[in-house]
């Protein structure tokens, strides 16, 4: 069944086509930037602006004095405080398919998160992952800092 | 150099006892404490709506679960995450305060409606594409979805055509005050995602809609 008709159906075609590994469906943008915020995408950092798209895979990294504002396509609203770095390894938005779920990874730094769509419809299909806990949240709204060794 | 380096310790404890013993000093003031290993913190906080969600904060195969407005639990590397304890808005603020000036504010959500068979607009929701394009402006929005939707009656391929082109009237619409393009994501429902559930073949008017989302 198709669920998402898209205007730029050719455009997405084409970037299926040339780039096989990576999904071009855009998940989600940068709403607001303060100091040095960058996007970590197929192995390269470019700096993250304000209205910037963000897709599947993308790692979002602030550097100290940097936090980042993100909405994600199912409204999820994400914030990133300094020294923080947070990837996005699963987003999937299509509630007609039943395919939802979002599982991000906070390697370092602090994270806010208040659920959207996904987390409404598809509870269970929520978590955020650390070097040090998994956590799995459960349609809301919450704060994790991951604290490095002496920090 | 071994040797040395195990006086130290002993010689320090000696230190400790013999002020423990002499002194009646106040205590000084403790420092937070300095995270030895890698560390979480995890705090639950209320939703806007006033209500509270679960958090289940999960390592070396225990379990915490969080369900309470302001409820935490810590989690050193390697250990198990903490019995929850209560945290206050300042020590909050204290440990994430940037995150939280960060976070965006919440999208408006607009819903228009239309004639039966048609992408024109029924009168009242002019109003409300007015005042769409009014928050896209104000808010200086980046991100704007235009989801465009049918009722059930009729079968799924005229349904796709009639929302898609519900969607792109409202787009263009948007475009016409002035929203750029770029910001522009337009996508259909056809008649697979209503807003009322009804059986198949059903006009219903709240069905008929374009649901713009402005982010």
């Amino acid at each position: 069944m198709r669920r998402f008709l898209m205007v730029g159906v050719a455009t997405l075609f084409f970037f299926t086509m040339t780039h096989p590994a990576t999904a071009a469906e855009t998940i989600g943008v940068v709403r607001k930037t303060a100091g040095a915020v960058q996007v970590v995408r197929d192995g390269k950092a470019v700096p993250a602006a304000v209205g910037m798209k963000l897709l599947v895979a993308d790692t979002i990294e602030t550097g100290s004095g940097g936090s980042v504002g993100i909405i994600l396509r199912d409204d999820s609203l994400v914030s990133l405080g300094a020294d923080s770095s947070l990837a996005l390894g699963k987003f999937q938005y299509a509630p007609a398919e039943g395919k939802l779920g979002l599982v991000a990874r906070l390697s370092r730094g602090t994270l806010e998160y208040i659920s959207g769509l996904i987390g409404k419809l598809a509870p269970e299909s929520v978590r955020i992952d650390t070097p040090v806990s998994s956590i799995g949240i459960r349609g809301t709204h919450l704060i994790v800092k991951s604290e490095s060794a002496g920090g | 150099m071994p040797r040395a380096t195990l006086r130290i310790p002993a010689f320090g404890l000696f230190l400790t006892l013999l002020a423990g013993a002499c002194a009646s000093r106040p205590p000084l003031p403790v420092p937070p404490p300095k995270a030895a290993v890698p560390r979480d913190t995890v705090v639950l906080l209320p939703d806007k709506a006033g209500t509270t969600g679960v958090v289940i904060v999960s390592a070396s195969g225990a379990e915490q679960r969080l369900s309470r407005p302001m409820e935490a639990t810590r989690v050193a590397s390697g250990g198990t995450p903490g019995v929850p304890f209560l945290m206050d808005e300042p020590a909050v603020r204290a440990l994430a305060g940037g995150a939280m000036d960060a976070l965006p504010e919440p999208p408006a959500r607009f819903l228009l409606y239309f004639s039966k068979g048609t992408a024109d607009l029924t009168p009242e929701s002019e109003a409300v594409l007015r005042d769409a394009t009014g928050a896209i402006k104000a808010r200086d929005a980046v991100d704007v979805s235009v989801v465009g939707h049918s009722d059930t009656l009729g079968d799924k391929a005229y349904n796709d055509r009639l929302s898609m082109k519900r969607a792109q009237a409202i787009a263009a619409r948007l475009a016409a005050g002035g929203v750029p393009a770029s910001i522009l994501e337009i996508t259909s429902h056809g008649k697979e995602n209503p807003l009322v559930p009804t059986a198949d073949q059903v006009a219903e008017p709240k069905n008929r809609r374009v649901e713009v989302t402005v982010r």
